[in-house]
Parts: C-alpha cells; structure tokens; sequence
C-alpha cells in the first residue's frame, strides 16, 4: 500500500518532467522541424495549392492545438503513420524494440555482472598485483573506441581472415540457436567496452564501503571475510549498483543501440531513430522521444523503490 | 605468583607511506590481569588505538604491520596465530568497541541480527536461542523494551543507544578482555557518563578486564585502575591511576593534568597548555621524544632516548631522565 501511494505520486510528480520534455522537443523538431509543404506540392504551386497542403499537414492550426495534438497522440499511443514508409509508427516500436532488448540485454548482464564480480575481486586485493592488472587492464578497455571493438571482433571472430564462427551480419532468433549466433560478437564488442567503465565505478563503490567503521567492527567481532563481503559490503553498495543499473534500462530500450545495430545491420529502435533524423520522420521522431521522457520517469520511480529495498533508511515519503 | 590475563611486550607497529614508514607505536610493553581496567591515555596521534588493533590483530594491513613484539593472551600468543583461529577468539574471548557508535553498525541490518550472528557464531546457539540471548543482553546494558528494540535498525537509535548496543553485542559472548577505544568521546555528556557507569557496572559483574582508550583524564579517573600515557607512540609513564593523578612523574603526565578545565581556587586568564607541537612521525629525534615541548629539558635529553624505568620500589615506571 505504501508503495503503491508512493508510486501514486511519483508518477504525478513525473508529469512535469514529460511535459517539458516534449514541449522541448515537439518545439525542436515539430514546430521549427523541417517543413514538408515544398515536398508535397508539385511544381509552380498557387498560393491555394500551397495553403491546402498545410492545412492538410496541420501547419496552420495554432501552436497550442498542435501541441495538444501531440500530447494526445503521447496518451492513445498513436503516432499516425512514418512518413517515410508510411508503416504505423506504434507497429514500427512493436517491432524493433524486442530487436534492440534481445541485442542489448546479454552484453547489459554480462557488462555489469563481470564488472561488479572484477570490481569485488579487485578492491579485494586493492593495491596488490592483482588490483593493478584488472584495473590496468579496465583502463585498456575504456581507451578503445567502440567502433574499434566491433570491427576487430568482427574480423576476428566472422571473418575468413579470422575464426569465422559467427555471421557478420542480420539478425534471426527464430531459433536459440541462431539467436546465440547472432547475438555473440555484438555481445562481445558491447561488454569489452562497457566493462572498463563498470568495473572501474564499481570498484570505487565498494572499496569507499570497504573502509566503513561497520566493516572493522565486524572484523572485531570474527566475522569471516566472506560474510563481511557479502552483509557489509555489497549490501551497502546497492544504492549505486541499483541506480546506475536501472537508469541505463530507458537507453536499452529506446536508444538502443546505434553502432551495433547499423555496423551488424540489425533492424533494431536505434536504426530507425537514426533514419527517422536524417529524413525527418516527425511521427517517429515524436514517438521516440516521447517514450523515452516516460521511461526515464518509469526508471526513477524503479530505483526509488529498490532504494527502499536495498536500504531501510531509505522512506518512501 | 598468577599469570596475567594479557602480556604486551615490546609491540611495535609500523606503517608504510608515500614519505617513508612511520612507527605509529614504539615498543610497548604491558600487562593486564584479570578483572582490572587499565587506561591507555593520549592525544590524538599517540599511538593507543593503533595499539587496541594490534591487540585484536587489526592493524589495517596493508599498509600497516606488526613489526615485533609478542601479545599474550591467557599465555597463548596471538601474533602468530592465523586468521581463523584470530577470528574464533575475536569478539568471544576478547571484544573491542569503537568510538563512533553512529557508523559503527550496519546500516543495512537490523539490530538483531547483526547480534545473532555473532552470538551463533561464538557460541553455536539456535536461531531462538540467540535472539533470546541477544534480547537479555540488551535489557542488561538498560535498553528500554528489548524485544521490540532488537527489530530496528541502527539508525532508529540514539547514538547513546547504539553504544549500548555496541557494548551488549560486546559482552554478549562473555569476553575475558574488553577492548574500548573512546567509547564515549562521541556521546554528549550526560549519556557519557551513564554509559561509563554501565560499563564498569558490567564490567564488574561480568569480571572481564577492560583496556580503556581515551585521551579524557577525567574518565580515567572514574573508572580505571591503572593508566599508561603515551606519546609519539612510546609509554612514557606507567602508574596506578591515584598515584598518576597524586604526583605526575612524566613532565607530559604533568602537562595533561595541569590543563583540565576544573574549578579553581582563582580564576585563570587561560588554560595551561603544553607548547608545541608532537613531533612528525617521520622525522623523530633522537632524544626524548617530548624534550623540544618541556620546560625542563637539558642537553642530554636531546641526545638519547630515556628508557621506561621503575621509580623506586613503586609500581609505576616512567621514561624521563629527571621525573618529578
């Protein structure tokens, strides 16, 4: 019940937040967005000609009708058809957005289950010979572009000029086994470059809790080390671990992401986002931005309730 | 002649930094039998919690370690003793608690448990059986409705309340040696005093000796039997605290005692101080550590070191080579 009142206001309080943000955004790419009346009429328009198309495309209504058009469309999930290919924009997301979820979720798990799992292992041994190799070797990762990464496990690991194991494009999950194959070098190229930066945050995370009085009275009391680990030190480190953790979801899931799709040519949300900018597809560009205002919400109420979870000074007031 | 409960001789500590190592204790050698409470006294930086780790093979290592030295307990030595077997004897024959009773809890935790896990661990009680335990010594260290209390968590208590709860988990396996490192440096005034009363309260019934670490010569006075002053990381006088408190041998000892706020038959313009400053650990004299702030220093002081030597056929021992 305490959740479900808190939950209750934080989404109202969540309004304010997605109403700027597509105001902003309707105001960028919709009212001063590009015009499309000149690729619509033909050649030497009448005035009339012109006026009608306008009218047609809805250019002549009032900034606040307009505006309120779009919120409309926000609530009834309606975002008419894409310009480009006249596909409904909502069939569009129910399409991709699994794509980019089934791509972005096994080198998500991994990126931050190794990172947190190396960031343990490293404060562990902080200052020693081991501390030293995986953050040296965390700093290499975090100094190689992504680009770099996904073309060198590309040649590496599709090519004849390499081990040739995986397709080096396309995308097919009708099966478990063609999704593995087709999810594996994306996976590899997303966790090589993300596990630097995880492991790294991480790991300041948990030696900063690592030094807390907590942990030395345990260790006064014979707590063994495993336990101090698991009760003292990982328990206390939740609140960051969460919320980094849940705020990257809204990118998964919206933003997707954009060098994985187009360099494996996987028809995912980052895909068409980024076709939908360079032809300014307004009615997919409104529904992108417009989800991602709400899911970003949606994510913060999410970590304001793990908050509570993970830690009991936290209340949910 | 009875063995004593703990024998410290010769412990020294040191520390690796950036600038160099630093000896944050120096030689310390003492005893403790059972039953008593002894003071280890000092400003910040001497030495006397660095010395309490040690004991309970705390030390944070790295970048500190237990250079030489042996700590007894009960004759057994405990310097060589792995980590398991330090483990077992931590928190059961001998406990410490710490200064900041508001950090020193797991906040994530309710108070309960952090309890019971310490008590099954000592003393393999059931689940119940633990709790029941924990909730006695709870009622005992005077925390009102233990059974309700036990279910909070650390931070729905008062920092007084959480020192209690810091000293019931202490005594709850029933400790030879209690270990406090200022326990009540962070209460404000009136719960220091309950709290100290309690302590010895306890101590008494429980009949465990007690290491006292603080820096306030007023709670040594109240509760300790013997004192041990420290400076720059050496003991610079031994005595039973009547004596220490009758005639400061140590010109430091001195120096401490004159410049407790008190009343006074007049009233002063200023507190006494002692002037100047502790020496940098990284760069000690020669001579008697505390030579450049005494008032009475004469060459040779500068040059070597005084040793810790008895005073007469009294029980105390200072370092000085012209103590009061």
């Amino acid at each position: 019940m305490e959740v479900l009142l808190y939950s209750l206001r934080k989404v109202i309080a969540g309004i304010p937040l997605v109403l700027g943000v597509t105001l902003i955004s309707f105001l960028l790419i919709v009212y001063f967005g590009p015009d499309k009346t000149y690729e619509l009429v033909g050649k030497n328009p009448t005035a009339e000609q012109i006026a009608e198309v306008r009218s047609q495309l809805g250019y002549d209504q009032p900034f606040v009708t307009r505006y309120v058009r779009y919120l409309q469309e926000i609530v009834t999930l309606d975002f008419g058809n894409s310009e480009s290919t006249d596909e409904k924009v909502s069939s569009i997301l129910a399409r991709t957005i699994p794509v980019s979820l089934l791509l972005a979720m096994p080198g998500f798990i991994l990126g931050n289950g190794l990172g947190v799992a190396l960031a343990l292992v490293a404060a562990y041994f902080r200052g020693g010979f081991i501390d030293k190799l995986i953050m040296g070797s965390a700093a290499v990762g975090m100094s190689v572009s992504f680009l770099i990464a996904i073309i060198a496990f590309q040649i590496l690991l599709s090519s004849s000029d390499g081990l040739n194991l995986f397709p080096v494009r396309g995308w097919d999950t009708s099966t478990p086994l063609a999704y593995i194959q087709h999810v594996t070098v994306p996976t590899l190229a997303t966790v090589f470059v993300a596990l630097g930066y995880n492991t790294r945050f991480y790991r300041a995370v948990i030696v900063e809790e690592m030094t807390r009085d907590h942990v030395r009275t345990a260790r006064a009391f014979g707590v063994p080390p495993a336990r101090i680990f698991y009760r003292n030190i990982l328990k206390n480190s939740m609140v960051p671990i969460v919320t980094r953790v849940v705020f990257s979801i809204p990118l998964i899931i919206i933003s997707g992401s954009l060098l994985l799709e187009s360099y494996f040519g996987i028809p995912g949300i980052g895909k068409v986002t980024y076709d939908a900018i360079v032809t300014g597809d307004q009615p997919v560009l409104k529904a992108v931005v417009a989800l991602t205002a709400i899911l970003f919400v949606v994510a913060q109420l999410l970590t304001d309730i793990c908050y509570r979870l993970v830690d009991p000074r936290v209340s949910l007031r | 002649m009875t063995q004593p409960l703990l024998e410290v001789a010769n412990l020294t500590v040191e520390f690796a930094t950036d600038a160099g190592v630093i000896r944050a204790v120096d030689d310390v050698s003492f005893t403790v039998t059972a039953g008593e409470t002894l003071a280890l006294v000092g400003e910040s930086g001497c030495g006397k919690t660095v010395t309490g780790l040690a004991l309970m093979g705390l030390v944070p290592s790295p970048p500190g370690r237990v250079v030489s030295g042996s700590v007894r307990l009960q004759g057994k030595e405990l310097t060589r003793l792995d980590e398991q077997a330090l483990r077992d004897i931590r928190g059961s024959r001998m406990a410490m608690i710490f200064q900041e009773p508001m950090t020193a809890l797991n906040p994530v935790f309710r108070i309960g448990s952090q309890m019971t896990d310490v008590i099954r661990r000592h003393q393999g009680l059931t689940r119940r059986q633990a709790r029941q335990a924990a909730v006695e010594m709870l009622a005992k260290v005077g925390i009102p409705v233990p059974e309700k209390r036990i279910d909070e968590y650390p931070h729905q208590l008062s920092g007084g309340m959480r020192q209690r709860v810091m000293i019931a988990m202490a005594l709850s396996c029933g400790p030879q040696l209690l270990i406090a490192d200022e326990p009540t440096t962070a209460l404000d005034v009136t719960t220091q005093a309950q709290v100290l009363e309690l302590m010895t309260e306890l101590q008494r019934e429980f009949g465990m000796a007690m290491i006292l670490i603080t820096h306030d010569l007023g709670v040594v006075a109240q509760t300790c039997s013997q004192a041990i002053v420290m400076y720059s990381g050496r003991m610079v006088e031994q005595a039973p605290v009547q004596e220490l408190f009758a005639r400061a041998r140590h010109p430091y000892t001195a120096g401490l005692l004159a410049s407790i706020p008190r009343i006074r038959e007049r009233q002063l313009q200023q507190l006494p101080v002692i002037e100047g400053m502790v020496p940098d650990p990284l760069h000690l004299p020669e001579g008697c550590r505390f030579a450049e702030r005494c008032a009475k220093a004469k060459d040779y002081c500068l040059l070597a070191q005084p040793e810790l030597k008895p005073i007469g056929k009294t029980a105390s021992q200072v370092a000085c080579y012209a103590p009061n």
